[in-house]
């Protein structure tokens, strides 16, 4: 590493990389990746960058600084639609992890195994992203571009993530797979919110991680569960609802089958722990 | 360089006398305050940094390194690779003790394993060093890598450390054909990589003449003699200062290159050098866990009596040094039969030379051992634990020996009964939980032996009548500043605040090995003779002194109490060891003493230490997922000396085993031979959540025969029983047998 | 490569110091200020050995920026007794054998005192889901949890 930088602003963060350099937020992923010290030029750490701080409610909806925290979602009085979030927040790595990983570098590092990625997704997020040409913004599915790679441009970087206020009703739930009771990259994990209007859900969103290059969200499955009470939603799912939207591979932690057959599972629990939650 | 300095007093609760007193730890304070200093925390003034760069390939050749890149970064001192090796005063792959195995010094461009030492980075700052590791950027000419256990066997020379590949006794083919049922059973264990949360460091410095080693080591003595083979020196000009480890589980016995290189590096420099592995580098140069592949065959009678036991491993060595996991050996020591075969043979695959891990041979054999029997006892229609009773070995399954103790049956009976064993449905997927999970039990039967491999130590009283121990301890994390201290001071007549140990450096009386859980046996039986030489001594002084109280008694005829000598015929004749030695004029009185096995008592006796440990599961029936929810383990090892760390040795034991069970196992690319997870991220440890509350019980027995301190040894045994219990829980929870380890998952579903 | 000058306060005392900029958290207490407490265990941030508190947040320094430290409080082992007086956790620790090795053991400690102070009466399941983050090999787990549990109970009714 020849220097390191802490930028302030946005503007002087973009300057910065304009100039080359590692980006850093939260330093979980980076550091392990590369090493620790073995980085070759200047590192550039967004921690501080005043755009990516701060959870806050916006005329549109909620926007979240790339640069927060998980255990700042944890401890952030949020409605339930983001539950999932908050879960997958609890579950993402050890306390310390929490501590310093943020949800910008969950999305930038795109581990097919990103804990925020469903919960996100569930939540219709979008990421407002920042270049040397400017602004803009991207559905979360379309930033990430498969397994590792996202639609980040050189120089730009990822400035926020909003979730829409349509996206924050109803309420949310997260489950992780994993080998080991806590501290595991998850085997399959599964995101979902349901909005229900008069006993019967209005809306659903689910979204299956770990089981592909990038997780995804189920149509099929969402488009069936439209209507019915929440308590028959579990029963509703079925392989043929979800299977078509993953493409798990076998690996260290879970061969391809078992994936498959247990985001089944994991989808149908989701759906059961929210109907039990009183939906109505 | 810091001296080690001697430990405060242990905290200061008495109670009664000192062994068998569950005394707090003695090394407590400097641990909990974050003032213990392991190897890495010393920092010499003037001293380098070392990074050591290690192979990314399984298999091939070095063919570039970019040195003049490295040599060039700012702040590096020095890069050695094999064009600039320093001389060895032996060559390389010289083993220099019975422990020793082939290591690397950069002694070709060869890469024989993935981890290998392929070049060492000096520099002013671990900064530097890292960095200019980085810019080395190795390139290769891989060749494919051997992988796994399909490869062509071979006929190894010996088993762990000299046991022969093949024992056995009785007619196994006829006790097979003539058996009214037999059972086949095959298990995989995969390799084990020990990972003590301490990595391996080493500070070197050369200082008059002298070479002084602040390193973790096991057996101080050994490490220091090997040391001084290597590099032609006289062993007594080699210090290693090893107070505290920062855990060994086996790998921090033996030399390893990496070590020499860096202490060449500090002579070439003539600086001190520090070098700490990084914790992907313990995944290969420092040892690990071989993987096996056993097949066991038991044949029974009508009743479910063991006819024959037939277990054979197929051991994974390295392709060019061996080492081989003596897993068979289970079948020798767990249960009787008229016909035992234990045999073993080898493959050789890239990876680094296997070595001692907790429990060798031993974990690996009874976990799948354990299976076998479970299988066994479900085709004699019998219960698990009546199953172990009906083969229960009056005496060594193998020799025919009496043991010298062995209260296995209590074990079993009094692990069943804290467990609530009884009422345990024969048929599997029975029990379930109100969460719908199902419910599993399981036993395992545990055994580990008592060997004792030599150590010495000194005992001398001071003119106030305190004491001091002088032998070079090292404590992994056993206990054994705190344990010693009682046995010395039981052995001294004192209160153990009275005793003070001074340990932890070579150059003191050799400690012997900290492993085969023979440390508190031997290493307690020579400072038991110390202390017991020191008041022969001192009695024959008071005895032969006409002024004083206990003139004429004769040294046998005296009692060592409370810092006094008593006559044993007349307590109220008695005097102060300070009296004592004032009158003599004595400022100090020293006495010395060995312990080791007695000669010919191995022909006598069979020594092993037993235990039972009892395992329920919760098995989630729809991803598999599995939890230990109760572990309770019984176990007889002798005479305990300290029942908390004895406790605490036994539960790490069996959380060993729930992380042998469910979570540890390197993951090889069957292409290139690369360890797939090589950090704590992949390889999984048990972590707090995933240990249950264990309970351990240990089952008082008086041995009169393995050692004059009738202690055995606890380090192991829990590890063994364990896995096997966790295995076959999980079978009565779910009917699924486990076939391999770590049991994964989707193993356990219907797919 | 630029040397940055860092203003901290460890454990209540104001420290300065200089450092690369690659150099971690860990390194700097280790290296610089003889802080020998937090160890490095795995580098990764997977083993919680180096635990430390920043700002009174829970990290691994081990991927924290030694610069990072620049105006912050940290605090590590070495800062939890009082002069001879030790922290109630480090007694019960004692008290309860719950440590063997002890080279977590420093970082267990931080992260319990940081699980206090967050959540003085925490059940047995949250003891364990807050120490996940902290690997001990010899596994001495349950005597760590009862540890934890005990020293809570003493520090509420102080």
């Amino acid at each position: 590493m020849s220097a390191w930088h802490r930028p302030a602003s946005l503007t002087e963060a973009i300057g910065l990389l304009a100039e080359g350099g590692v980006v850093a937020a939260g330093c979980t992923d980076l550091f392990p990746a590369t090493r620790r010290q073995a980085l070759s030029g200047p590192v550039i750490d967004l921690t501080r960058v005043a755009e990516m701080r701060g959870i806050s409610e916006t005329r549109g909806g909620w926007r979240f600084g790339a640069a927060v925290r998980w255990s700042e979602v944890l401890s952030a009085a949020l409605p339930p639609a983001f539950d999932g979030l908050k879960a997958a927040a609890r579950e993402v790595g050890s306390v310390q992890i929490q501590n310093a990983g943020t949800l910008g570098g969950n999305l930038c590092n795109a581990s097919p195994a990103a804990d925020g990625v469903p919960g996100l997704l569930t939540l219709e997020a979008e990421v407002e992203l920042a270049g040397p040409a400017g602004m803009r913004r991207l559905p979360l599915a379309a930033f990430l571009a498969g397994a590792r790679r996202t639609a980040l441009a050189p120089g730009e970087v990822l400035v926020a993530i909003h979730v829409p206020s349509h996206a924050a009703a109803g309420r949310g739930a997260f489950l992780k797979l994993g080998a080991r009771r806590y501290l595991v990259i998850s085997i399959a994990m599964v995101a979902a919110r349901l909005v229900v209007k008069g006993g019967r859900i209005d809306r659903a969103a689910v979204a299956v991680g770990a089981c592909g290059p990038v997780a995804s969200r189920l149509p099929a499955l969402e488009a069936a569960l439209a209507g019915i009470a929440p308590e028959d939603a579990a029963a509703a799912v079925s392989e043929a609802l979800v299977a078509p939207a993953l493409a798990p591979i076998g690996d260290v932690r879970g061969d391809a089958e078992y994936r498959g057959v247990v985001a089944v599972e994991l989808v149908r629990r989701a759906l059961r722990g929210l109907a039990a939650e009183g939906m109505r | 360089m810091p001296d080690v300095t001697p430990l405060p007093a242990a905290t200061p609760i008495r109670m009664g006398s000192n062994a068998g007193q569950p005394r707090t730890r003695a090394d407590g304070l400097l641990k909990v305050t974050g003032r213990a200093t392991y190897a890495a925390d010393n920092h010499p003034a003037g001293m380098a940094q070392a990074v050591l760069v290690t192979a990314a390939i399984a298999r091939g050749r070095v063919t570039a390194m970019n040195v003049e890149a490295a040599r060039a970064h700012p702040g590096v001192v020095e890069v050695y690779t094999p064009a600039n090796r320093p001389e060895l005063a032996l060559e390389p792959d010289a083993k220099p003790s019975f422990f020793s195995k082939l290591t690397e010094t950069l002694q070709d461009d060869t890469v024989r394993y993935e981890g290998q030492p392929i070049a060492l980075v000096v520099a002013e700052t671990l900064e530097a060093a890292t960095e200019a590791a980085r810019l080395l950027a190795p390139q290769y000419a891989a060749e494919t890598a051997r992988v796994g256990f399909d490869l062509a066997p071979y006929a190894p020379e010996s088993v762990g450390f000299g046991f022969p590949i093949e024992m056995s006794k009785g007619d196994i083919a006829a006790g097979l054909s003539e058996a009214a049922s037999t059972t086949e059973t095959v298990v995989e264990t995969p390799p084990q990589y020990h990972n003590a949360m301490e990595t391996h460091a080493i500070v070197a410095e050369w200082k008059d003449g002298k070479l002084y080693l602040d390193t973790p080591t096991q057996a101080p003595g050994m490490s220091a003699a090997g040391f001084a083979a290597w590099l032609g020196l006289d062993p007594a000009d080699v210090v290693i200062r090893s107070p505290f480890l920062g855990g060994g589980f086996g790998s921090k016995a033996a030399v390893v290159g990496a070590f020499l290189l860096a202490i060449q590096a500090a002579k070439l420099l003539d600086r001190p050098v520090k070098l700490a592995l990084a914790r992907h580098q313990m995944f290969g140069h420092v040892f690990h866990r071989g993987a096996t592949r056993q097949t066991i065959k038991l044949g029974m009678d009508a009743e479910g009596r063991l006819t024959a036991i037939d277990h054979h491993t197929t051991a994974v060595t390295a392709a060019f040094e061996e080492f081989i996991e003596g897993a068979s050996g289970a079948a020798r020591t767990t249960y009787a039969a008229p016909a035992i075969r234990a045999s073993h043979d080898g493959v050789r695959n890239d990876v680094g030379v296997p070595g001692a891990m907790r429990a060798p041979g031993e974990a690996s054999g009874s976990a799948a051992l354990e299976i076998a029997a479970d299988v066994a006892a479900e085709a004699a229609g019998l219960d698990p634990l009546e199953f172990r009773l009906r083969n229960y070995a009056e005496t060594d399954p193998m020799s025919g020996l009496p043991y010298s103790s062995k209260a296995l049956r209590e074990c079993y009976a009094e692990g069943a009964r804290e467990f609530g064993w009884a009422g345990r449905p024969l048929a599997p997927r029975q029990m379930t939980d109100d969460a719908g999970m199902l419910v599993g039990w399981g036993v395992g039967t545990a055994t580990f032996p008592c060997p004792m491999f030599g150590a010495e130590a000194r005992a001398t009283l001071r003119a106030d009548g305190t004491a001091v121990i002088e032998t070079a301890l090292i404590d992994m994390g056993q206990g054994s500043w705190t344990a010693m201290a009682q046995i010395a001071a039981d052995s001294l007549g004192l209160d153990v605040e009275q005793v003070e140990i001074r340990g932890g450096v070579s150059d003191l009386p050799d400690s012997g090995v900290a492993g085969g859980s023979g440390y508190t046996a031997t290493l307690g039986l020579a400072i038991d003779n110390a202390g017991g030489d020191t008041i022969r001594q001192l009695a024959e002084i008071a005895s032969s002194d006409p002024d004083s109280p206990l003139h004429g008694t004769g040294n046998t005829r005296v009692v060592a109490r409370g810092g006094r000598l008593y006559a044993q015929d007349d307590e109220s004749r008695s005097e102060s060891y300070a009296d004592i030695l004032a009158r003599a004029g004595r400022e100090t009185l020293s006495g010395e003493g060995k312990g080791a096995r007695g000669e010919n008592d191995a022909n006598d006796h069979s020594f092993q230490s037993h235990g039972a440990v009892f395992a329920e599961v919760k098995v989630d029936p729809d991803l598999g997922q599995v939890r230990v929810t109760r572990l309770v383990g019984a176990f007889a090892a002798g005479r305990i000396i300290n029942p908390r760390m004895v406790e605490s040795q036994l539960s790490g034991g069996m959380i060993w085993g729930i992380s042998f069970a469910l979570h540890e196992g390197a993951e090889m690319d069957p292409r290139t031979g690369r360890i797939l997870n090589r950090d704590f991220g992949e390889y999984h440890v048990s972590v707090n959540s995933d240990a249950p509350s264990v309970k351990v019980l240990t089952i008082p027995e008086e041995d009169a025969f393995v050692n004059p301190l009738g202690v055995k040894g606890v380090g192991e045994i829990g590890v063994t029983g364990t896995a096997g219990a966790i295995a076959n829980a999980i079978w009565h929870a779910t009917g699924k047998r486990v076939t391999s380890y770590p049991i994964r998952l989707e193993e356990l579903l219907d797919l | 490569m630029k040397s940055i000058p860092v203003s901290t306060t460890v454990n209540g005392d104001a420290v300065d110091f200089v450092c690369a900029p690659g150099e971690t958290l860990l390194d700097a207490l280790r290296n610089r200020l003889s802080l020998t407490g937090a160890k490095e265990g795995c580098g990764t941030g997977d083993c919680g050995a180096c635990s430390v508190t920043l700002n009174g947040r829970l990290v691994c320094s081990c991927l924290v920026l030694a610069a990072e430290a620049e105006g912050a409080e940290v605090g590590t082992v070495e800062g939890m007794a009082d002069h001879d007086k030790l922290h109630v956790l480090q007694q019960s620790f004692l008290d309860h054998a719950a440590l063997q090795c002890g080279i977590c053991t420093p970082g267990i400690l931080v992260a319990s005192k940081a699980l206090l102070e967050e959540n003085p009466e925490p059940t047995d399941e949250e003891v364990r889901y807050w120490l996940a983050g902290n690997l001990c090999r010899c596994t001495g787990y349950d005597k760590i949890v009862r540890a934890v549990q005990d020293a809570a109970a003493k520090m509420r009714s102080a």
